[in-house]
């Protein structure tokens, strides 16, 4: 199930009202933004963090400077769950700092090699279950809600999986080489060809989407 | 595209780099908003932010095109613990009465916190009340509104002598309450009384109870303001109006001017 662009608008419609609310200290309004956006939070902060208990109070400390900024957010000028995702997302990477080379990125890699008794790879497998989509699924899904699909393949496979890979899972570079075995030079630049790219073709969406808009109205207008 | 901008920027001598380029700008957001920024380079660039706004505008134009694709991420519940912990944490800081640092917070050991679930059960339980409360307090005199000042002069009438120039009634602005108080002293025959009423535009005045010939008398209704195009006062039998509209003189009108 994924969500259309129209449906990240319409939802951050609402979302703005109770952010707003929040922002006046509106703690019933708070626990309704909680309700409505932490399972889409949690799951965007599980990807980048796979360790469960971690990814909690990831989500926690998110929630709390949700309660703390929502003063400050600006409905003009973002969408409300792009901004919180935003947050999330940070807070999600910012942990990934501390610890860079821990394993889970290696069982990330490793888990068709046979040893299930580790404890580390016992982990995993509870926080992600098997069907999970993998970061190309998610990537190609995004890009069929928004009919990018074919603007997408001026990149060869590789660079998408770049990009599916860094974005979704907050690998960094160096992961996705040591992932890709490709040179860090060479990921390097193909993460930010594939960003241009995707880039241009969410820009050439929104002018279809606005031009498919314009004729809708016109038809309409006829009839 | 220069592949020299960002090892220049991941390299730690490097600060006099010219953020101000357009094209560098967008390099470098598009890396923090993917996540591929990392390390020490993140935390400069995320310390350039609040002083660069065309670095804030880069990144709020990824983060744009970006967040939606998250969108196809399934969602995944998180358990109910973190919510009571995020009111725990949200109770503290207002039992506390002023911002917690996330460092003490932090600092908190794990077993006194859930130790004192109880307490902070019962401060939550306060919390609840004082927001209501609090609520109320700000929900009363919802658009904080001026209170009205009407003067009321003495009705050119002139059959009831020696009435003196005029009583002042302010009404505060939610329209809930309403003090009047003479200039000077009413002389009013004891068996006599002062009445004010509340004067619509077209239908009967609406009588708001006896006042004070004397000094200030304080008015309780419920929306004085409303629908009120003018205050009176008349003179009445002791007790007044016996009929519910004014029987007496009309000794002082001032009109409302909203």
């Amino acid at each position: 199930m994924t969500l259309a662009a129209q449906d990240w608008t319409e939802r951050s419609r609402d979302l703005a009202r109770l952010l707003a609310r929040t922002g006046l200290g509106d703690r019933a309004a708070f626990a309704t933004l909680y309700d409505r956006t932490s399972a889409h939070l949690f799951a965007v902060v599980l990807r980048i963090n796979r360790d469960r208990g971690q990814a909690e109070d990831i989500l926690q400390e998110v929630y709390v400077k949700v309660w703390r900024a929502a003063q400050t957010f600006d409905a003009a000028q973002s969408q409300p769950l792009t901004w919180l995702t935003s947050i999330a997302r940070n807070r999600a990477i910012d942990s990934l700092r501390r610890q860079q080379t821990q394993p889970q990125i290696l069982s990330f890699a490793a888990t068709a090699s046979g040893d299930g008794d580790a404890p580390d790879e016992r982990d995993f497998h509870d926080t992600v279950a098997d069907d999970a989509a993998g970061p190309m699924e998610l990537l190609s899904q995004a890009s069929e809600a928004r009919a990018l699909s074919k603007c997408m393949q001026v990149l060869n496979p590789q660079q998408r999986q770049c990009v599916a890979l860094a974005f979704y899972d907050g690998l960094s570079h160096a992961e996705v080489a040591e992932q890709l075995h490709q040179p860090l030079g060479t990921v390097k630049s193909w993460v930010r060809r594939g960003l241009l790219a995707l880039k241009g073709c969410l820009q050439s969406a929104v002018v279809r989407d606005a031009q498919l808009d314009v004729q809708r109205d016109a038809q309409a207008g006829q009839t | 595209m220069a592949p020299g901008a960002v090892s220049a920027f991941g390299h730690p001598g490097a600060t006099d780099m010219d953020y101000s380029r357009p094209d560098l700008a967008d390099r470098l957001a598009a890396d923090y908003v993917a996540g591929t920024l990392r390390g020490p380079a993140r935390r400069r660039f995320e310390a350039l932010l609040p002083a660069h706004a065309n670095l804030r505008a880069a990144v709020q134009a990824w983060q744009e095109q970006l967040m939606p694709l998250t969108a196809s991420i399934p969602p995944v519940q998180p358990p109910p613990e973190v919510w009571q912990r995020i009111e725990a944490r949200l109770d503290a800081r207002a039992a506390r009465g002023r911002p917690s640092t996330p460092a003490a917070a932090a600092a908190a050991p794990q077993a006194s916190w859930w130790a004192q679930l109880a307490f902070w059960r019962g401060l939550s339980a306060f919390a609840t009340v004082a927001a209501v409360g609090l609520g109320l307090l700000l929900a009363v005199p919802e658009p904080s509104r001026a209170p009205v000042i009407v003067v009321l002069n003495a009705a050119a009438a002139g059959d009831a002598p020696g009435v003196p120039a005029s009583i002042i009634a302010s009404i505060s602005g939610d329209g809930r309450a309403l003090v009047t108080r003479p200039l000077l002293n009413v002389n009013v025959e004891a068996d006599r009384a002062l009445e004010l009423w509340a004067v619509p535009p077209a239908g009967a005045p609406r009588s708001l109870g006896l006042i004070s010939a004397a000094g200030a008398t304080v008015v309780r209704r419920d929306q004085i303001l409303d629908g009120t195009a003018a205050l009176a006062v008349s003179l009445e039998p002791r007790g007044g109006s016996p009929t519910g509209a004014p029987t007496g003189p009309i000794l002082y009108v001032g009109k409302l001017t909203l």
